[in-house]
């Protein structure tokens, strides 16, 4: 009976993960994602704020996807390096210690989805001038061995810098420069 | 030494699989089609596609979904969630007579559909938060 222990395992290969609970209920940490991701922009038209939007992410290097401008909704991507100082080292103390090679990441492609939503008013109407742009980075890494790593980027970071262009970029927007 | 190798033999064609080609491009399983209509479909009393869409767009995005893509006149809208694991879903939205929206999701975890209702649920239960209105079960 040695060997039931390895047919326990094989059984487990056979039978496949599961989605996590609550994959689809808006928990609190999700809500402050939200706020993070989230910014207002008033006295400024849909089509211009999507506009002003589209050239940020164009200054960023994005290359535009895909684009339903009556929803508000646009996404884009680009493929970038991904190899960091950090893990190099580490990989290379692994390999020194004997370790062999380690898979390190080689290549990234960074997508985002931006989506412009106008504000409702105490009546629950949309407001022309008023709305809220919500934006997403998220990141596949690709390693050495091929395998992937498949994120979305948390860092507060990130997202101040991001609005701080948009910020720009609407301004330049408005005046028509 | 016999009973493992049965045994052994018997948890590989678990692994393999039973399933064809055909049932999988077809996802073809136990449930009819019928059946997954009722759970992955709700109907929402609004005629407003466009307000619908707008906030299947946020809900989406308050789950961590990034918007893959969108369509107004399809009435469909795509995204895909990655934290360890890949999701990715579709919902359309479309008009059931003249005072209705008929909003539909399906989705998938990795490389299996997700067929569990409670998911359902959970995304519909959201969904009516964000846009202020009852979901209406059934086609």
């Amino acid at each position: 009976m040695k060997k039931l222990p390895i047919l326990i395992g094989a059984l487990f290969l056979a039978g496949c993960v599961t989605v996590p609970p609550n994959t689809f209920v808006v928990t609190p940490e999700l809500l402050q994602q939200r706020q993070l991701e989230t910014r207002r922009y008033d006295g400024i038209k849909e089509a211009d704020l999507i506009t002003a939007s589209a050239n940020v992410l164009q200054d960023l290097g994005f290359n535009l996807e895909n684009s339903e401008t009556k929803l508000g909704v646009l996404t884009a991507s680009k493929q970038r390096d991904a190899t960091n100082g950090g893990e190099v080292a580490a990989a290379i103390i692994v390999a020194l210690l004997g370790g062999g090679a380690m898979p390190i990441s080689k290549d990234q492609t960074i997508r985002v989805a931006l989506v412009v939503r106008p504000v409702n008013d105490s009546n629950g109407n949309a407001m022309s001038e008023s709305h809220f742009v919500r934006v997403t980075f998220q990141r596949l890494v690709r390693r050495t061995d091929n395998s992937t790593i498949a994120q979305t980027l948390r860092e507060p970071e990130l997202y101040q810098d991001f609005y701080e262009r948009l910020s720009k970029s609407v301004f330049l927007e408005a005046q028509k420069i | 030494m016999r009973y493992l190798f049965t045994a052994v033999l018997l948890s590989l064609s678990l692994l393999s699989g039973c399933a064809t080609t055909n049932q999988r491009v077809l996802d073809s399983g136990d449930e009819t089609q019928l059946q997954k209509r009722s759970y992955q479909s709700r109907t929402f009393d609004t005629a407003d596609k466009e307000k619908v869409l707008r906030a299947t767009i946020s809900t989406l995005q308050d789950l961590g979904f990034v918007i893959d893509r969108a369509d107004l006149m399809l009435g469909s809208v795509s995204g895909t969630k990655l934290d360890g694991h890949q999701i990715k879903i579709t919902v359309s939205v479309r008009p059931k007579g003249t005072d209705r929206m008929l909003v539909r999701a399906n989705a998938q975890f990795n490389i299996t559909p997700i067929e569990d209702p409670k998911h359902y649920q959970d995304f519909f239960a959201s969904l009516e938060k964000s846009l202020f209105l009852t979901a209406h079960a059934g086609e």
